[in-house]
């Protein structure tokens, strides 16, 4: 520890002897590959998406050109506009939202009085519940999917928009738990009891102390929620027939489809989700931590 | 945690996600084993006496032959006021199980030559029931598709996992350098989080595709002359490197963030210490790192492969399904009402069964690896 201390103290008007030049050195070669390899991981992130982005903002003679430019030179958005007006994609694109919102609100105003309970109360069985939400979680969806299907079928809830976002609360659920409970309990308790002390209502302490605290986190998990949900696509094909979802409606038609139709729709699933990653990129390391536990 | 008296409010706020879960979890994963186990079938309850409601003595099963050894004609009210005869039949005859079973049933169930004289007959239908079968299993099983789509899952899983373990926490060692720019790279990274698995194969299809991207690259560095076209039928091995690509490219942010804060409880010391006993990079990861990390691997391992047993979107995107072929893909395509699809719910239940019962095998069998291991350490 001493001698990393000292050589970190050293001041720079002394004059380095070759020992410690050559460490300097090390450090400097070591910082600079790490750096080439967080580029070239980055690199090999972006790429596949500029590679898309490229091809749906092309002419369609160079969408099947070849060989491939790799900048939408000219830019155009014909392409975009052949997939936004392709029969159904607006109404799909609806169904999505509406299945994504739905499955936002469900989730969140379910998950936040668990997330409270298990983050604020010590009772009997909270080990088990949590037990249970953890192996919920890892469940596959492919097994749910099918008989809700068949159940939604006879209880005529089929092909409607709700009964997906029914579904994909059942896949979002346990997570939003997770998540909304580790934000709870980032909040100190003794903020509440402080409140209460003062006199406030324990709803009131809730409302006035711990929610203006725990909003942007729950603001984010809400948003992964809706992101979870826009991208769901096993579930979302096997519950609709008319009424399908974006991603839905695209899988279905794939094989009949455009490799124009493809990229654009390819892209356009892209974009709303790598904004809404952006807005909520401090939070997933904790959401995501809590989960492991 | 300050509470400790007993208190009902932790019970009524986890109430409305515990109903939900019962009947949106629990119950469907119940109808699933019913819908791969039971079939409809019919069967004929015979009675003590005439008469619907009379006590039932026995069931008699579909297609046999019975004797008639009673009869009673009785008149039956139409809703427009005539009546008709009904006949009642004592029958005989052997049930599922050997059994002899005598007693009465409806005319209707039976298939008679002659109502007054005929003196055996036949059951020709009954009362719906449901019945324990093993024949959608059996299916399942024997379904051409079945053994091609559970090889290539278990062979993507061999190949994606250690691949993006091995990214998984070079990029979360990347990330933890906390290199200028690192809040940057940090979001670039999280991207794939969010990217769908329908979206990540398309990408890799204008990659992949004949007139894609890589035969523009392989052309231009002149390693090929002319575009080679990857993804046919003869080129299923480039089909499976596609799809690991994709898989790779998407699914590894979600190691790398479980990584990365299963390091962030690692305490400075212990690398800190590390690095001042001169110990390598690679010594610090084999010896440090590694093993204080095991739980979130262990985590991150049990989610990826149960996920990995359930990829489906990139594998239809890249190959159209029908020349590769995974679990997911045959529990839809079984389950498909439209064109491609066989419409029968029993046998994409039995696969969906199916995935559960490998998703929980290997899930035990990383748990007890792992708990095994440290015992050995510990002892």
């Amino acid at each position: 520890m001493t001698s990393a201390a000292q050589s970190r103290t050293t001041p720079r008007s002394v004059a380095l002897d070759a020992e410690q030049k050559r460490a300097l050195r090390n450090l400097r070669l070591r910082r600079a590959s790490i750096y080439a390899l967080a580029i070239l991981i980055a690199v090999w992130i972006l790429a596949p998406i500029w590679l898309i982005a490229t091809m749906a903002f092309s002419t369609q003679a160079d969408v099947y050109a070849y060989p491939k430019q790799v900048v939408p030179v000219p830019f155009t958005t014909a392409t975009m506009d052949f997939f936004l007006n392709y029969a159904g994609i607006l109404d799909a694109t609806l169904n999505s939202v509406i299945v994504a919102v739905l499955t936002l609100v469900f989730s969140t105003t379910i998950a936040v009085p668990a997330g409270y309970a298990v983050s604020r109360y010590l009772f009997p069985g909270r080990n088990s519940y949590r037990l249970v939400i953890l192996a919920v979680r890892a469940f596959p969806i492919v097994i749910l999917a099918v008989p809700l299907a068949v159940t939604f079928l006879q209880w005529g809830l089929y092909d409607k928009v709700y009964s997906v976002a029914l579904m994909h609360t059942a896949l979002t659920l346990p997570t939003t738990i997770l998540v909304v409970s580790s934000v709870f309990a980032s909040v100190p308790v003794e903020f509440e009891e402080a409140a209460r002390v003062f006199g406030a209502s324990p709803l009131r302490a809730f409302v006035r102390v711990v929610l203006p605290l725990v909003l942007p986190g729950i603001a984010a998990s809400a948003i992964f929620t809706f992101v979870m949900s826009w991208n769901e696509v096993f579930a979302a094909t096997l519950l609709t027939v008319r009424n399908r979802t974006l991603p839905a409606l695209i899988l279905y038609t794939l094989n009949k489809s455009s490799l124009q139709f493809q990229y654009a729709g390819g892209f356009f699933m892209l974009v709303p989700s790598m904004i809404f990653i952006f807005f909520i990129r401090r939070y997933l390391f904790n959401m995501w931590g809590q989960i492991t536990k | 945690m300050a509470k400790r008296k007993f208190n009902i409010a932790p019970y009524l706020l986890i109430l409305p996600s515990f109903i939900y879960l019962v009947l949106f979890f629990a119950w469907p994963m119940g109808r699933s084993l019913q819908l791969a186990f039971q079939k409809d079938a019919e069967i004929l309850p015979v009675r003590t006496a005439v008469g619907d409601d009379m006590d039932v003595v026995g069931y008699l099963p579909m297609q046999i032959e019975v004797a008639i050894t009673d009869r009673e004609r009785s008149e039956e009210t139409l809703p427009n006021g005539r009546t008709r005869p009904v006949y009642w039949f004592k029958i005989a005859g052997e049930s599922e199980e050997g059994e002899q079973v005598e007693g009465w049933v409806n005319q209707k169930y039976l298939q008679v030559q002659s109502r007054t004289e005929s003196t055996s007959a036949r059951v020709v239908s009954g009362e719906g029931t449901q019945e324990w079968t093993l024949d959608y299993v059996k299916r399942m099983v024997n379904d051409h598709n079945f053994m091609d789509a559970l090889t290539t899952t278990l062979i993507l899983l061999v190949l994606i996992l250690p691949i993006q373990f091995a990214l998984a926490i070079t990029m979360a060692l990347v990330l933890q350098a906390r290199l200028k720019g690192s809040t940057i790279f940090l979001y670039i990274y999280a991207i794939p989080l969010g990217i769908s698995d329908l979206a990540a194969g398309l990408v890799w299809v204008n990659i992949f595709t004949q007139h894609g991207f890589l035969n523009t690259f392989l052309q231009r560095l002149g390693i090929i002359d002319s575009p080679y076209i990857f993804l046919s039928a003869e080129n299923k091995h480039w089909m499976i490197v596609a799809i690991v690509l994709a898989e790779v490219w998407r699914a590894t942010s979600i190691v790398m963030v479980i990584v990365v804060s299963g390091l962030q409880s690692i305490p400075d010391e212990y690398l800190e210490a590390g690095q001042l006993f001169g110990a390598s990079l690679w010594q610090r990861l084999r010896h440090i790192i590694l093993p204080l990390l095991r739980p979130s691997l262990q985590v991150a391992l049990i989610l990826r492969t149960i996920l990995a047993f359930q990829v489906f979107a990139v594998v239809v995107a890249l190959t159209g399904g029908r020349v590769i072929t995974v679990l997911a893909y045959e529990t839809y395509r079984w389950y498909d009402p439209g064109d491609s699809g066989f419409n029968n719910p029993h046998v994409a239940a039995a696969y969906a069964g199916f995935i559960m019962l490998i998703s929980l095998v290997f899930s035990v069998v990383y748990l007890r690896t792992v708990r095994t291991q440290e015992q050995g350490a510990s002892t």
